[in-house]
């Protein structure tokens, strides 16, 4: 403990031991998480999910026993209704993406529990997974790179409704079309090929496709980010106007706070692979409790010359995942890190109701 | 749209005569280009002292298959001294193209300026009759300003503008930066090509300098690679690298858009603090209108390959005047906005960059359209001395609206 030697008033020198606090907290942890995945399943929700974890093995041995591991997604709990938005937000390597691939089962969840529509699907295997499928789809960044180039719109379209029969074989085209329309696409796009459209254009083929299924979750992973700002627009819209018209519930995944505040009901800030606070949008936006929350508030560039915003300034960089600092996670940049949480994870507690946050300093209050 | 079905795809004729035609316009344009040129040819007079950059009424055009591709068709704006000039506009709008022109950067032979002039007062080292340096009594270099048109600067004779006059900072650091050299090595390169007889210990000691001035602890960074910085780092080092060999000009084409929020907002005080440190200008070309109106003094908002719209960054953001411009601002969700209400939202997409109408480029998406929109392409129109609208909504006879 190097630290002890510099001087810190009488309060705050305590001498943690490291192991001991570690071994505790592991074992209290393993309790609670038994006690809730035992629990009964919320019969409201489309989409419960808890303690989710996720992890890439690093290094293995000759025999494959993994020595080291990158914790992707580290303890992550929430439920959704039908008709409902999650918005994930964080920074760039902190488990946003992997958490929504892992819900779908793109990646094998390591433990935690993955409950769809009442059923627990975490360990299904693939062929069992088939009929979830369609009734859970995904949205990707790129529009680009997740078009086959060598299909016609109607040919993407159609496959799906095709392979999981969702309507007679003679009505396909039909349905395709109606679903065309709803997406505003135009329905001579039919027999053209993706590379023919634009970004935004070739979005909406991809909303396009995953709602050709009728699904009741979809996973959006970035879905506007690589638009403009004109077209993010009708793309928002487009999503918003769909979730009215099929009930549909969405997990949002962004890295654009205003975005997220736009479309979203909840929203979970996550960093380094934990939730750091989770809560409905009001709760999350008029009254931030976590300091990372506040300072990814203020770094947003506000659009108002004369109203620049005070900045929390974070110096530094976010550690690397496989490297996670010890304790809070994020003591590192909090410009209000005690010693405390140099030691202790804090724990992820509910401080109003639905609203929660893992802070030592709102343990104090 | 609907009568366009047909035309999706060119015959092999049509693509043949298009390749004829390109084939001869590239070939005068790359001869110009290449050509042996005394000095007096691209020397120029500023319109306004004030400035440090004027750009007038700059063509740009790419020479495809599928025709010729107006990026830049005629963009004319100032960049005055001390000061930051923000570019705003959606991809494929040709603010990069612009700045890609200034740096004559544009790839060939594809890509060519075809028309118009790019004049930046620089500072240039005296040189006597052998073609050497002149020094001095205390041994400094002697500088005198020159007004170069680099529009019509022969490509060998760039070098006394480019890296050393006008630096630039490109939105992806991993890219940007050479793998297989150290930080130390790519950035002493810059002293030693730009600053005449300078030694290696001189180099380094300037690389120092540079790092500390983007908060950057040398020691730990001079011996390192690229691969193990994390993006922030890196985009500090490309400033650095930019500084290094004291432009009076940094082109900052997306500096923060491959980074996170939290990241951005460093960078962002980074290269507000440096812009007052070095006494230069910056041209920060953006499509995030929260960094513009955080950091420009005067912002130019671009539209398919033409300045819609130009003023201070208050004139922009508080009395927008094209309907792009206004269009804009309302579709991007703000962190104020309240919810329930449909997000605004422009109708359309931007032309096809081949075949560009006639009348002003964003009439069909327009919600404001006047019978004169289907006439010429509006000029540009003065409202305030330092704002200026292309729109016909503005135009002299529509003043009494």
């Amino acid at each position: 403990m190097a630290d002890s030697k510099v001087m810190t008033p009488a309060a705050e020198t305590v001498e943690y031991d490291d192991a001991a606090l570690q071994a505790a907290y592991q074992k209290a942890r393993k309790k609670q998480i038994k006690k809730d995945l035992a629990q009964p399943f919320d019969p409201d929700c489309v989409l419960e999910v808890r303690h989710l974890r996720k992890c890439f093995p690093l290094k293995k041995t000759m025999f494959g026993r993994v020595t080291k591991e990158l914790v992707a997604v580290d303890d992550v709990s929430f439920k959704l209704k039908a008709g409902e938005t999650l918005g994930i937000v964080g920074e760039s390597g902190c488990g946003k993406t992997t958490a929504g691939r892992a819900i779908l089962k793109l990646h094998e969840p390591i433990a935690g529990q993955i409950i769809f529509d009442g059923k627990d699907i975490t360990h299904l295997k693939p062929k069992q997974m088939r009929e979830f499928r369609k009734q859970m789809q995904i949205i990707f960044q790129d529009p680009y790179s997740s078009l086959p180039p060598r299909d016609t719109v109607g040919g993407l379209l159609s496959e799906p409704v095709k392979v999981h029969k969702i309507v007679p074989n003679d009505q396909v085209k039909d349905y395709v079309l109606q679903l065309m329309d709803k997406c505003g696409l135009r329905d001579y796009y039919f027999e053209r090929y993706p590379h023919e459209f634009s970004g935004g254009q070739r979005q909406r083929i991809c909303i396009a496709r995953a709602l050709s299924v009728n699904p009741k979750l979809v996973i959006c992973d970035e879905p506007v980010s690589a638009l403009d700002v004109s077209i993010q627009a009708q793309i928002i819209n487009l999503l918003k106007e769909l979730q009215r018209e099929m009930n549909l519930a969405y997990v949002f995944i962004s890295h654009d706070l205003s975005v997220v505040k736009f479309i979203s009901d909840k929203i979970g800030v996550m960093y380094l692979g934990g939730m750091m606070e989770f809560g409905t949008k009001e709760d999350i936006f008029k009254n931030p409790l976590h300091p990372y929350t506040k300072a990814l508030f203020s770094a947003v560039p506000n659009p108002d010359p004369d109203n620049k915003m005070q900045r929390i300034a974070l110096g530094g960089d976010i550690p690397s995942p496989a490297n996670p600092p010890k304790g809070c996670r994020f003591h590192t940049r909090c410009p209000y890190a005690k010693e405390i949480c140099k030691h202790v994870v804090p724990e992820y507690q509910e401080h109003e109701p639905g609203h929660f946050a893992a802070c030592h300093l709102l343990n104090e209050k | 749209m609907a009568g366009k079905k047909n035309r999706n795809y060119l015959s092999g004729r049509e693509i043949r005569a298009i390749a004829k035609a390109n084939k001869k316009e590239i070939k005068r344009l790359e001869a110009y280009k290449n050509r042996v040129a005394p000095e007096e040819e691209f020397l120029s007079e500023m319109k306004d002292p004030g400035n440090i950059l004027e750009i007038e009424n700059l063509h740009t055009y790419f020479y495809t298959e599928q025709g010729v591709v107006k990026a830049v068709g005629g963009v004319s704006y100032n960049v005055p001294k001390h000061s930051v000039v923000g570019v705003v506009g959606e991809s494929g709008c040709g603010k990069s193209v612009t700045s890609m022109s200034v740096m004559r950067l544009i790839a060939g032979p594809t890509g060519q300026i075809v028309e118009g002039s790019i004049r930046f007062q620089s500072n240039d080292y005296v040189l006597d009759e052998y073609g050497d340096p002149v020094r001095d009594e205390e041994g400094n270099l002697v500088v005198e300003e020159k007004v170069y048109d680099i529009a019509k600067m022969p490509i060998n004779e760039i070098y006394r503008v480019r890296g050393k006059e006008i630096a630039m900072i490109f939105q992806e650091p991993m890219t940007s930066l050479n793998p297989i050299f150290t930080i130390g090595q790519q950035l002493d390169e810059v002293t030693l090509i730009h600053v005449p007889g300078a030694t290696k210990e001189q180099a380094k000691e300037k690389s120092c300098e540079m790092l500390r001035l983007v908060g950057i602890i040398p020691e730990n960074v001079y011996g390192a690679y690229p691969h193990e910085l994390s993006g922030g780092m890196r985009q500090r080092v490309m400033i650095a690298m930019a500084l290094a060999a004291e432009p009076r000009l940094i082109i900052a084409d997306e500096p923060t858009t491959a980074l996170d929020v939290t990241i951005q907002a460093q960078i962002l005080e980074l290269l507000q603090d440096i812009k007052n440190k070095i006494d230069g200008s910056i041209l920060l070309i953006t499509h995030d209108l929260g960094v513009i109106a955080e950091m420009a003094d005067y912002v130019v908002v671009m539209y398919a390959g033409k300045v819609i719209e130009k003023g201070t960054v208050r004139e922009i953001f508080q009395d927008p005047r094209h309907p792009y411009t206004i269009g804009l601002q309302k579709s991007k969700p703000t962190m104020e906005l309240d919810d329930g209400t449909e997000l605004y939202n422009i109708p359309g997409n931007v032309p096809n960059p081949v075949n560009m109408p006639s009348h002003c480029y964003f009439k069909e998406r327009c919600n404001r359209c006047i019978h004169k929109c289907s006439g010429d392409y509006p000029g540009m129109v003065q409202v305030s001395p330092t704002h200026y609208v292309a729109c016909h909504l503005y135009g002299e006879e529509a003043d009494h609206g």
